[in-house]
């Protein structure tokens, strides 16, 4: 990194930083973190009722009533948060004023063939990315319709008498199913597909503290780096290889 | 003295019984057994006309038919008066100390419990056991169900099982013979379907409104419709069971089979749906599972579910696309997405990790 001059005198380096999330979005990610978080360790217990372990843990009818209404909580708190972020979309759209950086588009297909080949050796460079690869499309767009799923197959689950008065009834048990194995495949995506991107290919914070610095702009958002700044994101022609 | 002549009087008795049954095992089909006591007891209690008015009034008939004793198995069997009425040696008989007819039999049915200690052992377990000993003393006790002079095996033909309950529980017996099961043992004389006594219980019959009888309901049902050998013969599913398990009242229900037994459970188990003793097939307009009926059903616990709801039970079926088509494309999607997505994830986590350190290993070592 930078030596500190032998002066004596502390230097300050102020390095270049860029906003990446508003304040309202970290704060939507909080809550949908904690809430995914709270629905998967109080819904497993439920969905493998017939383990002893999840009967050690409920281990008194009054903990199953318990855990359920702690499941049912989380689960409104984290719908009203999806009707936020899907509201705060539309009023954007309304006013001409929503971004469209996370909306796929074909770029995304050619980004991921051209990963592909990297990643077989088949290429040198990593492709170069915008304000959200197609890595990160993906994470968006999987738990947008996850997300989706469950809530609407668990309000089934938690009116299933009202629901089947202008639904068929079979809607029940098939939503008792999807909301069970999507639950699953969610957390799945989530530990690994998640987690390996923000914490082992490297430690990505900026959904909390908002920002990016110059480094990673250039690093892993070098299209964007080049718009926001009108420098080259690789002076030294290095290929995305640092 | 008369305590000392019980023992005296048994051993020649046993010795007999003793000595006939090896006359007996040695050539079956000997002349018909000796049965010296019995002929002398009968030389008097034959006289239809004898009886005894005991201290409350009831009068005791001490006339005993001849052909009855002769048909009874213990008579059969060599088994003498005295075995039972130990207290009667000799004639003049000791004065009867009993108040009344019931006093009587109370007193006297224990004596089959030198015989038959096992199933009388069980016997105190039992339901009557428990509203005699709370003072119900016209609850059953073994001659109640057995006979007493005339006791033959209970179970022949099988339907004599049922119609020995119906003497106390005339009502619920009417409604099992119109009843799948019971119209089958009435009717055909059929030995698969249950009696009685073989969701009940023999000797040691329980509550059947306690919760512990709820919760192992279904595995009683199970007993028979688990059996693909004996389902298979009426052509029913023998899966209904491992279905029910794996449903919304299964599961519920086997966590408080598993761990509180004790507690009342309210998801539905077998009977709930079926009825108990009024279980009828499925095409039966009068079953409760019946299409026409089967919201009436529900609705006894889903008392606002309407006409969709019943669409919500998936039934003892497998899923298929004809009967249950949302939740046959459900899990099909599922099917190939669970797998898509976990080898997807980890394919390219595998590839991204492999590709990263080739690369560190490049820049630092090459």
């Amino acid at each position: 990194m930078r030596a500190r001059p032998s002066t004596g005198m502390p230097v300050i380096y102020q390095e270049r930083t860029f906003r990446r999330f508003a304040l309202t979005q970290r704060l939507e990610h909080v809550v949908i973190f904690l809430c995914i978080t709270v629905l998967l360790l109080t819904g497993l217990p439920q969905k493998y009722r017939a383990t002893s372990w999840s009967q050690d843990l409920l281990s008194s009818p009054v903990r199953v009533q318990r855990i359920q209404q702690i499941h049912h909580i989380t689960a409104i708190v984290l719908a009203l948060e999806i009707l936020f972020h899907l509201g705060n979309a539309v009023i954007l759209m309304a006013r001409r004023k929503l971004p469209g950086h996370i909306l796929p588009t074909f770029q995304d297909v050619r980004d991921a063939g051209q990963m592909l080949r990297y990643l077989l050796f088949l290429r040198k460079t990593k492709p170069s990315f915008g304000k959200y690869n197609f890595e990160q499309k993906v994470t968006y767009w999987f738990l947008f319709f996850s997300i989706g799923i469950m809530v609407i197959t668990g309000l089934i689950l938690l009116f299933p008498v009202t629901v089947t008065r202008w639904l068929p009834g079979s809607v029940v048990p098939a939503s008792k199913m999807a909301h069970s194995t999507e639950a699953i495949v969610t957390a799945i995506f989530v530990v690994i597909w998640h987690f390996y991107h923000v914490h082992i290919e490297r430690l990505n914070l900026s959904v909390f503290t908002g920002r990016l610095s110059e480094q990673e702009m250039r690093t892993y958002h070098s299209e964007e780096f080049e718009h926001l700044t009108g420098e080259k994101a690789d002076p030294a022609g290095t290929g995305g290889k640092a | 003295m008369v305590k000392r002549s019980i023992p005296l009087a048994l051993i020649p008795a046993s010795l007999l019984v003793l000595f006939l049954s090896l006359f007996h095992a040695l050539s079956a089909q000997a002349s018909p057994l000796q049965q010296e006591t019995e002929k002398y007891c009968l030389s008097c209690h034959t006289d239809p006309n004898k009886n005894i008015t005991l201290p409350n009034g009831d009068v005791l008939s001490i006339y005993i038919s001849a052909d009855t004793v002769h048909q009874s198995v213990h008579s059969q069997a060599g088994i003498e008066c005295e075995v039972c009425h130990t207290n009667i040696t000799t004639y003049p008989h000791p004065t009867i100390e009993y108040s009344s007819h019931r006093d009587l039999s109370l007193a006297y049915y224990q004596v089959c419990q030198k015989c038959h200690p096992t199933n009388y052992e069980k016997s105190l377990d039992s339901i009557h056991a428990q509203m005699t000993a709370g003072g119900m003393l016209n609850a059953p006790v073994c001659t109640d169900c057995h006979g007493v002079h005339d006791i033959r095996p209970p179970d022949q033909p099988r339907s004599r099982i049922s119609e020995t309950c119906s003497q106390c529980h005339p009502a619920i017996v009417d409604q099992y013979k119109q009843s799948v099961h019971g119209a089958a043992l009435f009717g055909s004389n059929n030995q698969d379907v249950p009696v009685c006594t073989d969701c009940h219980g023999v000797h040691n019959i329980q509550d059947p409104r306690s919760a512990q009888f709820r919760v192992k309901e279904p595995e009683l049902c199970a007993g028979c419709h688990a059996n693909s050998l004996l389902m298979g013969k009426y052509n029913l599913p023998a899966n209904v069971y491992d279905i029910y398990k794996t449903s919304w009242h299964g599961v519920d229900l086997s966590v408080y089979k598993a761990r509180w037994p004790t507690i009342w459970h309210d998801s539905a188990v077998c009977t709930d749906c079926h009825g108990v003793h009024d279980i009828r097939q499925t095409n039966d307009p009068a079953s409760h599972v019946n299409a026409a009926n089967l919201l009436a059903t529900c609705q006894k616990c889903h008392p606002k579910a309407g006409p969709n709801w019943t669409g919500a039970w998936t039934g003892h079926n497998v899923i298929s696309r004809e009967r249950t088509p949302y939740l046959h494309y459900t899990k099909v999607f599922y099917t190939y997405l669970v797998p898509f997505m976990l080898w997807m994830c980890v394919i390219y986590v595998a590839l991204q990790v492999i590709r990263a350190t080739v690369g560190r290993v490049k820049r630092n070592l090459l």
